[in-house]
């Protein structure tokens, strides 16, 4: 049973992370293609504030869930993002200011693609815990 | 221009360094070759082949083949052009220089064929004078490049004298001289400003001379550079000539005087003797002797003429745009990124795209019709006078990337001898630096809107109190005659207390329908189509209207404010066609969304880093709004009045970014501002107005505009959007290189405004600048433009106090200006013994000062107390866009006495005005026994001295002259002497129109108005913690010598 439980655990990180990758890489590539003058300020900063929040509160999911599972050494390590994440919030900076993007252009940028680096760092830890829970799971069986 | 065409073919990149490269030479010629260069015209030729030398020291760029001659020449062009004179071609052969500057004109072609055949000097010269640009640089500088350093600008200025005549008559002119001489005079009418400052370093010059002796050889040799841009007429020529060898002086006393006045109109003859020699060592570029405690506060750089252009380039460059659109911050483009790095102060540039241009100049308009608006296939660019003709005039290089383009063939026009285009005279996009494109419908994405102005008007108790509504109501009607675009102009109200009231003006009616909506968190506009009506239409039911709107009101008890579920309304109604909203607001939005809380009377926020969140909106709602404003093209004009916190920083953001403006009067009373605000607004609604606008600055290969200040939002990396733009509007940029190493010799600048005219037509608003690339230091600081550099530091520094503490914005400020004179320094400290002297360049020695008045101006002044936060940040939206000379004004105001001539028995206010002499901002300037006007460009202040003979202030106050001020407003009385001071007020008002100053009277001695109006202003003078302009300086000097 707990070896059910941990395939369905690290497939269900699995798809948070995927989600999260997808998710940055989306809001990169809007501001690549506002820098290329292939869309406008006002498309790309709603295309991108529409999924901040969702993403900072997935993230907080993930983190909350990595935590009451006892995957502590995981979860330290992506305490960090999640904290980041709130502090934006409080400051209310995690969204992209409309009427100066393109001042911030360059620093909400590198923003995401270290996020972007990072999930993708997260993606590979949770394939491989993923890849053990499954042959665990068929070892079982 | 035509004549560049034939240039540029033949020395595709090269021509344009070996122009450069000539300006080098002069500077440096004049060193190897023997001070009597000057003198003999035959020297100018032999010069050509030793011009290589010359050139090592000063630019890179290795091909210089300039010979002194070719210096010369160049100088002496930039005249012959103005006056297209008589001259024969013949004549100008023999002279290698006349040719360049003449190119314009016909004799031009006789260069063109020249450069193939003639001998390699004269060749390279030519196509820079065509360039046009950089030799006239290299002439004033010049000499200053010279290692001399400080002494160079006198270098400078002597030689102009001494070589003019040289210039003159030996060389070039020898035959046709007596035409030229009449000719020349004007010329000097002309550069007269910039001679005022060059003269006064002749007198001076002995004694410079004693302190730095390296200099003295190099002087003479440096002369004759100089002489050709300022040659003065031949009489004086031979006088100063002799005197010149001997010792400067001589020479000098004739010219001086003139510019003494000019600069010290105050002082008396036998003082100004003394004065000026110190004057001119400063102007010079270091302060005399030590910087200590003894430090003359009269020697002091001041600008009190205002707003000195560097005039130089524009004669260098005449096809370029005149300066009132577009200026840069050094006319000298540095050719690689570690010279930028080293230029501390910003590079960048100030546009004015819609400037007021005096009748005569104003820009043309070019209809291209059927052609099609010609420009650059690849980037764009818009066809200008820099773009030259080729292959029969079958093509033109673009003068910004270089490509070749087809020319249409209903644009084609042959090419003549010299390769300019036969119908050129005809065609002012390529003789003009500004011209007006119309624009072909593929310029559109919908159909031009019509003039739009909608009122959002606050109708709560205070407004009805301050008589605010009356005011507005009243100048409106008065100006719906006056309003741009008839008959298109549309026209909409919307009021708003704790409810929303719609106004249904359709032209059937006789009296408008009003309709109040009081559900404010699911705004709903009833009958969407007859909010916003025709003006000329409905013109009775509009003035029907405002006839009633103040009565309607009139008891209106009503304290709350739904500002924020209004303005969604006003954009729900608006959003179709765009336009101007101008919002009229009196206390702090209470209701709805976009309310707002009390945050400004906090204390202790101050001096913490939380500091600045007091001058950014404190609700998101503000900015999305902006964003949403602009995507329609709606441009906002907030009026605000509240005598309480009004939260101006949340309300500006609306102007901010959408290209509007914040007029803003501080506790309201209609008695009192009634004049103010009806001014402003009647100048709101009735002034040219450009709507729905785009603005890109175009630059050539290997630069880039990268950061953009001012009130507008970007629409792309490098697009301004601009809901409305009017001439009042000023935007600044910065720019840096891409590359390492530029290659080219001369940089091109395009700012294009494509928008709707009132009239219904869509135009392109083109001005093009070049601007030459040096790889000198030096060469940058002397082309600095104070004016523009001032502009855009200020617009840096309000910036800064957006997102730091305002000591932090204060303190960047005055490091860039250490950093920069820093640099100077080190750049001359090589060559010579500094000393405990300051040094600065000419062109940046009011900088200092005006980096002080910056730092005592509103927005950055002080801390809490200083200024209340809402007058903080109105100042700081209204210095985001103004345009540079309303911008240096405010920040040194001129300070007038008038009490000497209001008594005299006779006087022409006329002529009182044009030789206006204003004083140092100190309380100093200040006599107890005079009567002073102090005029920021924003208000007039009238300080009474104490001991002002009573008569004055009876006959201009009337019955009231003993009443406290505060209470007293100033209107004209029946006697000669008010008469005379309202005319002077008139007069000052007139020089700008673009705010009204209201007269505010303040006695001496009465706190805390005097404080607050005009010694809180008085630069000059230590206000509280702020330093004194010798403390100031003292303190930069010392920066600037630590650790060198």
């Amino acid at each position: 049973m707990a070896v059910a439980w941990s395939l369905l655990f690290w497939l269900l990180m699995f798809f948070m992370n995927f989600a999260f990758i997808v998710s940055s890489f989306y809001q990169l590539l809007c501001l690549l293609d506002l820098e290329g003058d292939h869309m406008n300020p006002f498309e790309a900063s709603a295309h991108i504030n529409f999924w901040v929040m969702k993403e900072f509160l997935l993230h907080g999911v993930f983190c909350i869930l990595l935590l009451v599972t006892g995957h502590w050494l995981i979860f330290l390590v992506a305490v960090p993002l999640a904290s980041y994440h709130a502090l934006l919030y409080m400051k209310r900076q995690h969204l992209v200011d409309v009427t100066e993007v393109f001042r911030n252009l360059k620093g909400e940028k590198n923003l995401r693609l270290f996020k972007l680096g990072f999930y993708v760092v997260f993606f590979v830890i949770v394939v491989f815990n993923l890849a053990i829970a499954t042959f665990e799971a068929v070892l079982h069986e | 221009m035509g004549t560049e065409n034939p240039g540029h073919p033949s020395f595709p990149v090269r021509p344009l360094p070996a122009p450069f490269a000539a300006v080098p030479p002069t500077g440096t010629p004049f060193s190897s070759s023997d001070p009597l260069v000057g003198h003999e015209a035959s020297s100018f030729r032999p010069t050509p082949p030793t011009p290589p030398q010359a050139t090592g020291p000063f630019v890179s760029s290795g091909p210089t083949v300039a010979s002194d001659g070719s210096g010369f020449k160049a100088t002496a062009p930039p005249r012959f052009n103005d006056q297209s004179v008589s001259f024969t071609p013949t004549t100008y052969i023999p002279s290698t220089g006349g040719p360049f500057y003449r190119f314009p004109t016909s004799q031009f072609p006789s260069t063109t064929q020249g450069p193939p055949a003639r001998a390699p000097g004269p060749p390279q010269v030519q196509p820079f004078a065509s360039q046009v640009s950089s030799p006239p640089v290299s002439f004033h500088q010049q000499p200053s490049s010279v290692p001399m350093g400080s002494p160079p600008q006198r270098a400078n200025f002597a030689p102009p004298t001494v070589n003019a005549p040289q210039s003159l008559s030996d060389s070039s002119f020898s035959g046709p001289r007596p035409s030229l001489q009449p000719s020349f005079t004007p010329v000097d009418s002309s550069y007269s400003s910039a001679r005022t400052t060059l003269q006064p370093p002749l007198p001076g010059y002995v004694n410079t001379q004693s302190n730095a002796v390296s200099q003295v050889p190099t002087m003479p040799s440096s002369f004759p550079s100089y002489p050709g841009s300022y040659v003065p007429p031949p009489p004086t020529i031979t006088s100063s000539f002799p005197a010149h060898q001997g010792g400067l002086a001589p020479p000098m006393s004739t010219a001086t005087p003139p510019g003494m006045i000019s600069q010290h109109p105050g002082l008396p003859g036998g003082i100004m003797q003394g004065l000026a020699e110190e004057f001119r060592s400063l102007s010079f570029g270091s302060i005399p002797g030590s910087i200590e405690p003894g430090v003359d506060l009269k020697a002091l750089p001041r600008p009190l003429e205002g707003d000195v252009e560097p005039n130089s380039f524009a004669e260098m460059y005449p096809l370029n745009c005149h300066s009132r659109y577009l200026r840069l911050t050094t006319t000298t483009i540095p050719n690689s990124s570690s010279l930028v790095s080293r230029w501390h102060l910003p590079l960048g540039a100030v546009v004015c795209p819609l400037a007021e241009a005096p009748s005569g100049e104003e820009v043309p308009i070019v209809n291209f019709a059927s052609t099609g608006i010609i420009r650059c296939r690849r980037c764009r660019t818009y066809v200008n006078p820099y773009v030259t003709f080729t292959d029969a005039g079958r093509k033109w290089r673009c003068n910004i990337c270089s490509l070749l383009n087809d020319v249409p063939s209903d644009y084609f026009a042959h090419l003549d001898a010299t390769g300019r285009r036969i119908d050129l005279d005809q065609r002012p996009e390529l003789t003009k630096g500004s011209v007006e494109f119309v624009a072909p419908t593929e310029y559109m994405v919908r159909p031009p809107m019509p003039p739009l102005y909608f009122f959002l008007i606050d109708v709560s108790i205070s407004a009805i109190r301050s008589g605010m509504l009356e005011v507005v109501a009243e100048t409106i009607k008065s100006c719906l005659d006056d309003l741009p675009g008839f008959p298109r102009t549309q026209i909409g109200f919307i009021t708003y207390d704790s409810t929303i009231h719609f106004y249904n003006m359709k032209s059937s009616l006789t009296q408008p329908q009003m309709m109040v909506v009081s559900d404010l968190d699911d705004i709903f506009v009833p009958l969407p189509d007859d909010l916003l009506v025709n003006l000329s239409e409905s013109r009775s039911v509009v003035g029907a209207f405002l006839d009633s709107l103040p009565s309607m009101f009139q008891d209106n008890v009503n304290v709350e404010s739904a500002f924020g579920p209004a303005l969604k309304a006003a954009f729900m109604v608006m959003n179709r066609l765009g336009g101007k909203l101008l919002i009229f607001q009196n206390t702090l939005p209470s209701l709805g969304v976009g309310r707002l809380r009390l945050r400004g009377d906090d204390v202790r926020v101050y001096g913490t880093d939380k500091e600045h969140a007091l001058r950014i909106p404190e609700d998101p709602f503000y900015k999305q709004m902006a964003a949403d404003l602009t995507k329609f093209h709606i441009a906002v004009n907030v009026y605000a009045f509240s005598d309480k916190y009004t939260d101006i920083a949340s309300l500006g953001t609306l102007a901010k970014y959408t290209g509007g403006q914040v007029y803003y009067y501080p506790n309201f009373q209609s008695s009192l501002h009634g004049a103010k605000l009806m001014h402003e607004l009647s100048r709101d609604l009735t002034r040219e107005t450009a709507w729905e606008a785009v603005m890109r600055i175009r630059c050539g290969k290997g630069i880039r505009f990268t950061s953009y200040h001012g009130n507008f939002m970007l629409r792309s990396t490098d697009l301004l959007a601009l809901p409305a733009v009017d001439c009042d509007k000023a935007y600044a940029m910065q720019l840096s290189l891409e590359e390492t190493l530029l290659s080219t010799q001369t940089v091109y600048f395009q700012v294009a405004l494509l928008y709707t005219a009132s009239s219904g037509e869509r135009r392109i608003r083109v001005h093009t600048l070049a601007a030459p690339v040096v790889a000198d230091l030096s060469e940058m600081y002397r082309q600095a433009d104070t004016g523009a550099i001032v502009s855009l530091v200020s617009r840096l520094a309000i910036e800064k106090t957006l997102s730091h503490k305002l000591e932090d914005a204060r303190n960047a400020l005055q490091q860039r200006i250490v950093k920069a004179l820093k640099e100077y320094r080190n750049l001359h400290a090589v060559q010579h013994r500094l000393g405990a002297r300051m040094i600065y360049p000419e062109s940046l020695k009011y900088l200092t000062l005006y980096g002080l008045a910056l730092c005592k101006s509103t927005p950055l002044r002080g801390g809490y107390a200083d200024a209340p936060l809402d007058e903080r940040c109105a100042a700081g939206y209204t210095m985001m866009a103004l345009p540079v000379k309303s911008l240096l004004k405010l920040l040194y105001p001129s300070l007038i006495r008038v009490d000497d001539f209001l008594l005299k028995r006779s006087g022409d206010v006329k002529e009182f005005l044009d030789n206006i002499k204003r004083l140092p901002l100190a309380a100093e300037s200040l006599d107890s026994r005079g009567l002073y006007i102090y005029d920021d460009g924003f208000r007039f202040v009238l300080w009474f001295g104490r001991m002002l003979p009573p008569d004055v202030a009876m006959n201009l106050l009337g019955q009231d002259f003993a009443a406290e001020l505060s209470k007293v407003t100033l209107t004209e009385r029946d006697n000669e002497m008010s008469r005379k001071l309202s005319k002077i007020l008139e007069g000052l008002r007139r020089t700008d129109l673009s705010y009204y100053q209201l007269c505010h009277l303040v006695r001496q001695g009465e706190q805390p108005r005097e404080g607050f109006f005009l010694l809180a202003n008085l630069v000059e003078d230590q206000i509280g913690v702020s330093s004194g302009y010798v403390d100031w300086i003292l303190q930069i000097h010392r920066q600037v010598q630590q650790n060198p």
